[in-house]
């Protein structure tokens, strides 16, 4: 109860949970409602009518293989570099290297991939020159895949730089006195990063992992650019749902996205109520 | 305890534009259409007078370098110099600019941002059906009485919907397939030859998928050859039973050329767009798309190859026409009219058709013109890589209903790409 005490943390707070709710609230009651009405009556059809159909089954078994890929790669890689750079990383221009990616919409991004991967793009030209490729038809199939590789990899290029700046201070501000306490007692390199570094980062990490899942299940332009006629990904369903034809399966396209969302709350209630325990463990003083 | 009260009053300003959305969306429902259909009752000049010093807002489809140019090079200053309108051209998906409409319709906003939009087709139907647009117009216009061909069916029809009066046309297009001549020799005549073009050169054909547009008419161009013609499908407007009952062939076609396609048939481009990157790139070496004289600009540009070539299937290709319409909520309704009424005129449509802009037919009857403007048009010049006026003619085909385009879609998704 101490922190509702601090009444001048929660007044400047009110415009920002107000935004919140009126808007992104709002949005989510009225996609709500729309997906169980149909034609002014209560309906829980287009809930049905989604189980039932396979496209929708396959697109989001699809979303969530390509949306866990790349969100736990580009942790690994993110922590990876992280760990092995932090000390370079205080240095600015080494740092501006490394988040050149941020700067980057999603979508210029995606070009860069087909640009420079695409059968007919760059390295494809660039073998083809060197004599290595007799045809460009013998460059492997890196976009447009049905495996979602060009997607999983342009995530990856974006979100890796986005974990590094959310994690580098956690790593620059670490006592790495406990690091030696390990080391002196006879602890492995591995042993140091599971009892001092994972239980520190742990939580950021897992907030940034929510962040990158939540974006890349539901975001729609790169898979646009780089996926695949079939399977789809849940958020190019719901959009072809939404635009076309007479505007009768618009139901499914809210439905689907209601599921989505679902998918998302829940896992943040998961994550966050696991990192609430250790937070309260370790400013406790109990590691 | 003064720090506290200070902290409350500023928030109060905070919540301030909140209120002012959460009051405006509850008021403003007030109705116009009385006030409307006075509009129309008014004589033309004193359109005129009221649209001068107006400035009127154009949302279109802005992916095509040729028409935005049209639009701001030749509309814009056109419509300044003689009305003295300003044009604002906004490039937006003509599905968001009807749903945007849809949104303010109901939340009852009588004054909105859009006067003019460009749609036809599904977009039409849909705005139709939800009372979006304002009219019927078109008989106010006198460029409309002086040069279209009123009675004509792709003007009274936009894919099977009736248009009556409520969007004038501005153009009309033809679909054709561009090949690379340095490539193709002899390029196909009917869907079988094509099919056998395509097996004796695996990977060099695709189309887009059919949630494309342009995707879309290459599967409905196989409809009707497989069915003898759009007529029977124009008669009884959309009947699912009997195209599902006729089609087996036109599937198996496709399942059929499908491994020979780019990618093996695995994946087909999402629009048109990519279709285009395709060719321009070499990966494939025919690309299709409405415009006769589309690839007139791709060539200019160096997009395309300089040997790309154009050719029409025996059995036809499908024609439409593009309209012009006014939301409903139009601030400027009088501006709007006379901006579309200045875009149906023989000099703004001739314009058009010339390939330095655009290069499409115009939405006006050529017969119509004046005998000057008549030898001026038969001077033109639209390019190597159009076809003479006379082919195109005699393939003409119209659109049906635009439930066939969804039910293409959906049966596509099964029979096709869900069979792997």
């Amino acid at each position: 109860m101490k922190w509702f005490k601090q009444t001048k943390y929660v007044w400047p707070l009110v415009p920002a949970v107000l935004f919140v709710f009126i808007f992104v609230g709002y949005a989510i009651m009225m996609a709500l409602l729309e997906s169980i009405t149909i034609n002014g009556q209560w309906t829980l059809d287009a809930y049905k009518q989604l189980l039932e159909n396979q496209s929708f089954r396959d697109s989001i078994l699809f979303s969530l293989k390509v949306t866990l890929t790349s969100t736990f790669i580009s942790l690994f890689i993110g922590v990876v570099i992280t760990r092995w750079m932090y000390y370079y990383l205080r240095n600015y221009w080494v740092k501006v290297l490394i988040w050149i990616p941020m700067l980057f919409p999603h979508f210029v991004w995606g070009y860069i991939v087909i640009l420079l991967f695409s059968q007919s793009g760059w390295f494809s030209g660039l073998l083809y020159e060197l004599g290595l490729l007799e045809d460009f038809t013998h460059f492997p199939v890196l976009t447009q895949d049905q495996h979602g590789i060009g997607i999983i990899s342009t995530y990856i290029f974006k979100e890796v730089p986005f974990v590094i700046l959310i994690i580098l201070p956690v790593y620059i501000q670490m006592n790495h006195q406990y690091k030696h306490v390990v080391q002196t007692l006879g602890g492995s390199k591995w042993e140091i990063f599971k009892t001092v570094e994972w239980p520190t980062i742990f939580p950021v990490l897992s907030e940034a992992g929510i962040i990158i899942f939540a974006f890349v299940l539901s975001a729609f332009e790169v898979p646009f650019l780089l996926g695949a006629t079939y399977p789809k990904m849940v958020s190019i369903l719901s959009y072809d749902w939404f635009f076309q034809g007479d505007w009768s399966q618009r139901p499914m396209a809210f439905a689907a996205m209601i599921i989505v969302t679902s998918i998302i709350v829940i896992c943040s209630i998961v994550l966050f109520s696991m990192t609430n325990r250790l937070r309260i463990r370790v400013s406790k003083g109990e590691r | 305890m003064f720090k506290y009260i200070r902290l409350e009053t500023k928030n109060i300003a905070y919540l301030f534009p909140f209120i002012v959305i959460l009051l405006s969306a509850c008021s403003n429902s007030t109705d116009n259409t009385a006030v409307d259909e006075e509009i129309l009752l008014k004589e033309w000049d004193s359109y005129k007078e009221n649209a001068s010093e107006s400035e009127v807002s154009i949302f279109m489809w802005g992916g095509d370098e040729g028409i935005n140019a049209y639009m701001d090079e030749f509309v814009s200053p056109e419509l300044k110099e003689k009305h003295n309108i300003t044009l604002n051209r906004v490039a937006m998906d003509t599905n968001e600019i009807l749903q945007k409409l849809m949104n303010e319709k109901r939340a009852n906003q009588e004054e909105g941002t859009i006067d003019i939009i460009w749609i036809n087709g599904e977009n039409f139907l849909n705005a139709k059906e939800n009372d979006l647009l304002f009219g019927p117009f078109t008989e106010v216009l006198p460029n409309y009485q002086e040069y279209v061909d009123t009675e004509s069916l792709d003007i009274l029809y936009d894919f099977g919907t009736e248009v009556e009066g409520l969007e004038a046309p501005w153009g009309s297009v033809q679909f054709v397939f561009q090949y690379d001549s340095a490539k193709v020799s002899d390029p196909p005549k009917s869907f079988e030859e094509l099919s056998t073009w395509v097996k004796e050169n695996p990977g060099k054909f695709v189309y887009p998928e059919p949630s494309d547009f342009t995707g879309n008419a290459f599967l409905q161009h196989l409809l009707y050859d497989q069915i003898g013609g759009p007529d029977k499908l124009l008669e009884n407007g959309f009947d699912e039973e009997f195209v599902t009952n006729n089609t087996d062939g036109m599937w198996e076609y496709l399942r059929d050329i499908e491994p020979f396609l780019w990618r093996d048939g695995e994946t087909y481009p999402a629009s048109l767009t990519e279709l285009d990157r395709l060719y321009s790139q070499g990966e494939i070496w025919m690309t299709m798309g409405y415009n006769e004289a589309r690839a007139e600009s791709f060539i200019n540009d160096g997009t395309f190859p300089e040997s790309t070539k154009s050719f029409v299937l025996d059995s036809g290709s499908i024609g439409n026409t593009h309209f012009l319409a006014i939301p409903y909520n139009s601030p400027n309704k009088e501006g709007a009219l006379v901006a579309i009424n200045e875009l149906l005129s023989p000099e703004a449509q001739m314009t058009k058709y010339d390939t330095t802009y655009w290069g499409e037919s115009m939405g006006i009857d050529p017969e119509k013109l004046s005998n000057d403007n008549k030898e001026k048009l038969a001077a033109m010049e639209r390019g190597g890589s159009v076809l003479p006026a006379n082919e195109l003619n005699e393939a003409f085909l119209p659109e049906v209903d635009t439930q066939y385009g969804g039910w293409i879609r959906e049966k596509w998704l099964n029979e096709v790409v869900q069979t792997d």
